[in-house]
This record gives structure tokens, C-alpha cells and sequence, in this order.
């Protein structure tokens, strides 16, 4: 009986959480298809905000800032984050503690803190040599430095759950290191690489804070539009936004699921 | 028919059409005083001197932390030698890079690659040596005919049996046509039913290439079945190194004698020629052979193997039969295993079930051996 109830309890437990998750963006999407501009009553249903988006050209040069800033510092993290993963792991049985903890704060530091160190040095670096001025260079430099400890951390952990012996096993078989890299590392770490790039797409996609303090007063992104847009009141048409953005992200996560399963079906 | 080590530049041969063994005299190895160490203290090869015959089927037997793997690896290129020179085909490859050597391995876990195909394993080799498409692909059905793959070519790496695997990576590594191969325990992992089965498929895979193979194990029986010649290691060094008969009948030291498995060994308390005083009584042993005379001052020790050891009726005494007590009897059903107390030292028989009455335990009889099977050897290197 007591066990009936605790599954009971547990069920109606999930359904909460579900709830408390899903039911604010559930208000998102309901008054972004709302015919008034209230954000309290729902008058009827219209498409009047989506219509509105599309003639906002500052919304769509900051959505631009935001998908170029993504892609190009996924990119170049994706790069570096990966020479890293690696280097940790050929390594690692040197004493690098230490150094893996300076590759590891970022992920741990406040981005308050990290934002506010990046602006002053870069604000420091133009002071000196004219270079690095605020805008989507800077703002490509400091996504890059969070995204790297991210990626490396995935290259690693794959890494190591490899048999040790496919390492051997490739240098037996003829492999030159070239040839290693091409035909070994690259194609073994293919899933590591491709969820590091997604990640850190997503993580420079979603940052605010660090972006807020780097960029500069062309290259606002649209996190920085909407919190602009927010402080003049909520607006039904950040409502289509965000309405947008969560279909996006939902037509992605299907879509890497529908290929992951592709993948796994494959003989 | 010049054959030069440089694994790329090695004219093609049918795998199954290889010379035969006298013909190709120069690829056998040498290995000249090997030392390898871990660390400060942990000594891996301490002074290793060891020739393999080309086309012999040669095995590193030892416990786990005897260097036998080290060794191996060593061949492949995997680790290198702290001192030391090895030769293969008389060129020197000490500091050759594993992927010049033409040596190939078959890992103990086989290092199967995951992200390709079967077919893409097997070309793998191949495929980095610049070997072009047509020769890879013909090659490739060569050695999947010859190990007998069928469908499993055409599978992914993840729907293999450990079985499977097994005979993947050999695929694997022979379709290179290495000078040598290397096999890391490559049967440690699977029951022992498959064992057996895959015993007798290298053997004969061995036996046709007529392809140099070194094969490392810490099962003498497995060593045992399979070799031409074994070299038993203990401690980095090498204890002996013989055929497998002359390993077990006739093992060099106490260590190499505990690890065939020889639990008879008794001290030697006094020598008067071919005559020994042990614990379990009066023997005689057959003169020593020439070349072991200088060596059995030192021999202390007195091997009877249990299978050489018969029982007899009390009343019919002669040479070398010493009065027993069976204290224990294990039947076996084709034999059956004796304890019986001799002296005051207890002995171990192995007795064939010939359909003659066996002694049963209590039983008072005559315990008979040959001089001829009797064994001294020295302690030295002992557990």
C-alpha cells in the first residue's frame, strides 16, 4: 500500500516537473499568437507580431551578428579545443594537473567575472596598440575562450574510453602520424567533434553576459537586441522570437535525433 | 627472391604461395642483450639474449610481470629497448618506428577499429602502405577465403563474437605478409571450448604461411600445443628456452619446473655419483649426459613427474622402488591421481586406469620409477 502510494507521489511528482518546465514557455508561444499587445489578456489569434519581426531590421542584423558570431567562433573553438583535448590526453601521464585546471575554469567562473576581464583587456590591448576595438572580433575572441574548455573536455573523454591499443594498433598496421590523424583520430572522434561543434554553437548562440561586455555598438547580437527591446517593456513581438527560437531548437534536437538513429540502423 | 624489410617496398607474393623456410634464411630475429625498465626500479627485461628461426612458431611463456609482453612490444615497435640491439633479416631495426617495420600484431583486445567496416580493417594495412584499390581488394578476398571470414566481411565491427574478432585481427595482420607476426595473448579472452578450436586453426594457418610466428602466453599447455619452440620467462630474464618436450621433461630450474606445472620436487640430501639420498629415500639416476656434468654439482634439487611414477605390490621390490603409503586417491576415470607418503616426504603419482585393480587409500605398495625419467635440476630462480 505504501509502495502504491510513493509510486503515486513520484508520478505526480514528474507531471509537476514537466509542468514547472514546459508551462512558461507554454505562455511564450500562446501570446505570440496574440491579437492585442497585451501581455496579461488573450484577445484572439494573429500573426501580426510574426509580420512585425519581419520588417525589424535591427532584430535581423542582430539575429545575423548571433549566427555569424556562432559559427565562426564554433569554428576556431572547435579547432583549438580539439589540439587540446588531444594534448591533455597524450599527456596524461605527465604532472599537468595544474594546467588542466587553468583550461577548466572558465567553466566554472561566474561570466560576470569572465565578461568584465575580457572587456578590460581588451579596452587595455586598444589602449596600447589601436588593435582589437570593441565589436564581433572581440566577441569571437572571448566565445572562443569558453567554448575550448568545453571541447576539449569532450575530445578528451572520448579519448580515453578508447581502447589504448587502437593507438598501437594504427602504428602497426603502417600509419604514419599524418596518416594516423586522418584516417584514425579524425574518423574515431567524428561524434565527439560534431557534439563539441554543437555545443559550442549553442553556448555562444545562448551567451549574454560575456557578449554584453565585448560587444561593440555595431555587433549587437540578439540577446543583446531582445534584452534592449525587454527594458522598453515586454513586447508580444519578443514573444514571436522566442516562439521562433524554440522551434528551432526543437526542429534540431528531432533532427539530430532522427540522424543518431539513422546512424545506429546503418549495416 | 630479395626480400628487404621496408614493408612498402616488398615486391608482392601470394600469401599462400610464401617460399618455404629454407629459402628465406635471413628473416629469422635476434635479440642481443635487451634491458628495459619502467620507472626507477621496475625492472621489465633484464638482459634478454634470444634467436627466432624464420618460419618457427615460437612462444614467450611466463607469468603476468615476467616481461613477456614487453618483449613483444619491443619487436613491434611499440616500446624501445633502454640497451639492447634487435635484428630482423640482419638489418638492424632497433630504432626503426613501429609503422616502418614490417611486423604486425595481433592485440590482445584486437584493436578492432570501430569506425570502419570489416572489409576497411582488413585493408587498412594495406591502405597506408599506398597499396592501390584492385591489389587491396584482391588481397582482401585472398586472406578472407584463407581464415575462412564468409559473410563476416561484410559486417560491422560491433556485431562480432569474440571469436570473430579474434580471427578478424589475425586477418588483419597476416593480409600484410609481415616478416613476422606478433600475437599478445590473443586467446586469453575467450572459453575454453573456442580456445582449443582457434589453438588448431593457428597452428595450421602457421604451418601453411610457413610465416615466422612469436606468440606470448602465460598457459603452458596452450605453449605447449602450439609451439615449435618456447623460451620460459621469470623476472626479465630468460630461464630456458627449448623445444616443448625438453621444457617439460627436462626443465632447467626449479622455476621453469613449478611453472609446467611439476609439483615433485624434492631436495637432494647427499650425492654419491648416480646414486641420491633424498627425503622420500635411496634413488638412482642415469649418469649425467656430458654437457650437463659441469652443471650437477649444483643441481639440489630431484624432479619425478607424476605420470612417470608406478605402484606396485609391495612383495615385488627392485631398483629404485620405494615402500609407500596411499594417504589420498582421486579418480579420474582414464587416470587416477595418488598422495602417497614415501619416507618422510609426500609424493604425487598419476596412475593410468588399464583395467588392472588400483591401490586404494590406506593400501601399503611399492612406488617405481625409471632412472631414466628421473630429472635433477637446480633451485635457482625458484618461487
Amino acid at each position: 500500500m505504501t509502495r502504491h502510494g510513493l509510486h503515486r507521489g513520484l508520478r505526480v511528482f514528474w507531471w509537476l516537473t514537466l509542468l514547472f518546465l514546459y508551462l512558461p514557455l507554454a505562455v511564450v508561444v500562446l501570446y505570440s499568437f496574440n491579437a492585442s499587445n497585451s501581455a496579461a489578456h488573450f484577445t484572439g489569434v494573429s500573426l501580426r507580431w510574426y509580420y512585425r519581426l519581419m520588417g525589424n531590421e535591427a532584430l535581423l542584423a542582430a539575429l545575423g551578428n548571433s549566427l555569424l558570431l556562432a559559427v565562426v567562433s564554433s569554428l576556431i573553438a572547435l579547432l583549438l579545443g580539439s589540439l587540446v583535448g588531444y594534448g591533455m590526453f597524450h599527456h596524461r601521464w605527465r604532472r599537468l594537473g595544474w594546467l588542466v585546471v587553468l583550461i577548466y575554469l572558465p567553466l566554472v567562473l561566474p561570466d560576470i567575472v569572465f565578461g568584465i576581464a575580457e572587456m578590460a583587456f581588451f579596452v587595455q590591448v586598444e589602449r596600447l596598440t589601436g588593435w582589437l576595438s570593441p565589436g564581433l572580433g572581440t566577441m569571437v575572441i572571448a566565445h572562443v575562450s569558453f567554448q575550448i574548455p568545453f571541447v576539449a573536455l569532450i575530445v578528451y573523454s572520448r579519448l580515453v574510453g578508447l581502447d589504448p591499443s587502437l593507438f598501437e594498433a594504427a602504428k602497426d598496421l603502417y600509419a604514419s602520424p599524418w596518416q594516423r590523424a586522418r584516417h584514425f583520430l579524425v574518423p574515431t572522434l567524428r561524434p565527439a567533434l560534431i557534439s563539441g561543434a554543437f555545443l559550442s554553437f549553442t553556448l555562444s548562440l545562448d551567451d549574454f553576459v560575456i557578449s554584453f561586455f565585448t560587444a561593440g555598438p555595431e555587433s549587437a547580437t540578439l540577446p543583446i537586441y531582445i534584452w534592449g527591446a525587454i527594458r522598453k517593456g515586454v513586447s508580444p513581438e519578443i514573444n514571436a522570437i522566442a516562439t521562433l527560437m524554440i522551434a528551432a531548437v526543437v526542429l534540431v534536437a528531432v533532427a539530430s535525433l532522427l540522424l543518431g538513429r539513422q546512424r545506429a540502423g546503418r549495416g | 627472391m630479395s626480400e628487404t624489410s621496408t614493408a612498402s617496398a616488398r615486391p608482392r607474393q601470394d600469401l599462400t604461395n610464401r617460399a618455404p623456410a629454407a629459402a628465406r634464411p635471413e628473416a629469422a630475429i635476434a635479440l642481443e642483450g635487451l634491458h628495459k625498465r619502467f620507472g626507477s626500479d621496475a625492472v621489465a627485461l633484464d638482459g634478454v639474449d634470444l634467436t627466432i628461426r624464420e618460419g618457427e612458431f615460437f612462444t614467450l611463456l611466463g607469468p603476468s610481470g615476467c616481461g613477456k609482453t614487453t618483449l613483444l612490444r619491443i619487436l613491434a615497435g611499440l616500446e624501445s629497448p633502454d640497451a639492447g640491439r634487435l635484428t630482423l633479416g640482419g638489418r638492424d631495426i632497433t630504432q626503426v618506428p613501429a609503422h616502418q617495420r614490417s611486423v604486425n600484431t595481433v592485440f590482445q583486445s584486437y584493436a578492432l577499429f570501430p569506425h570502419l567496416s570489416v572489409r576497411d580493417n582488413l585493408a587498412f594495412g594495406l591502405r597506408m602502405q599506398g597499396v592501390s584499390k584492385p591489389e587491396r581488394e584482391s588481397r582482401v578476398a585472398e586472406i578472407a577465403r584463407f581464415i575462412q571470414l564468409g559473410g563476416l566481411i561484410e559486417r560491422r565491427v560491433d556485431q562480432l563474437s569474440g571469436g570473430q574478432r579474434q580471427r578478424i585481427a589475425l586477418a588483419r595482420a597476416l593480409v600484410c605478409e609481415p616478416d613476422v607476426l606478433l600475437l599478445d595473448e590473443p586467446l586469453s579472452a575467450l572459453d575454453a571450448g573456442l580456445r582449443g578450436q582457434l589453438q588448431v586453426e593457428l597452428k595450421r594457418v602457421q604451418a601453411r604461411l610457413g610465416m615466422t610466428f612469436l606468440f606470448v602466453t602465460h598457459d603452458q599447455q596452450e605453449a605447449m600445443v602450439m609451439s615449435d619452440r618456447i623460451a620460459v620467462l621469470d623476472g626479465g630474464s630468460i630461464q630456458q628456452v627449448g623445444s616443448p618436450k625438453e621444457i617439460y621433461e627436462r626443465p632447467a630450474n626449479a622455476f621453469v619446473a613449478r611453472f609446467m606445472g611439476h609439483d615433485n620436487l624434492f631436495p637432494i640430501l647427499a650425492r654419491d655419483g648416480v646414486r641420491l639420498n633424498t627425503g622420500l629415500g635411496a634413488l638412482t639416476v642415469e649418469p649425467p649426459e656430458a654437457e650437463l656434468s659441469e652443471t650437477s654439482d649444483e643441481d639440489s634439487l630431484l624432479l619425478i613427474r607424476p605420470e612417470t611414477v608406478d605402484l606396485r605390490p609391495l612383495d615385488q621390490a627392485g631398483a629404485n622402488c620405494l615402500p609407500a603409503r596411499v594417504t589420498d586417491c582421486l579418480y579420474r576415470g582414464s587416470h587416477a591421481e595418488y598422495r602417497l607418503a614415501v619416507g618422510d616426504a609426500e609424493l604425487q603419482a598419476m596412475i593410468n586406469n588399464r583395467g588392472r585393480q588400483l591401490p586404494s587409500v590406506g593400501d601399503r605398495v611399492c612406488v617405481s620409477v625409471a632412472a631414466e625419467d628421473l630429472v635433477t635440476l637446480a633451485d635457482e630462480g625458484g618461487t
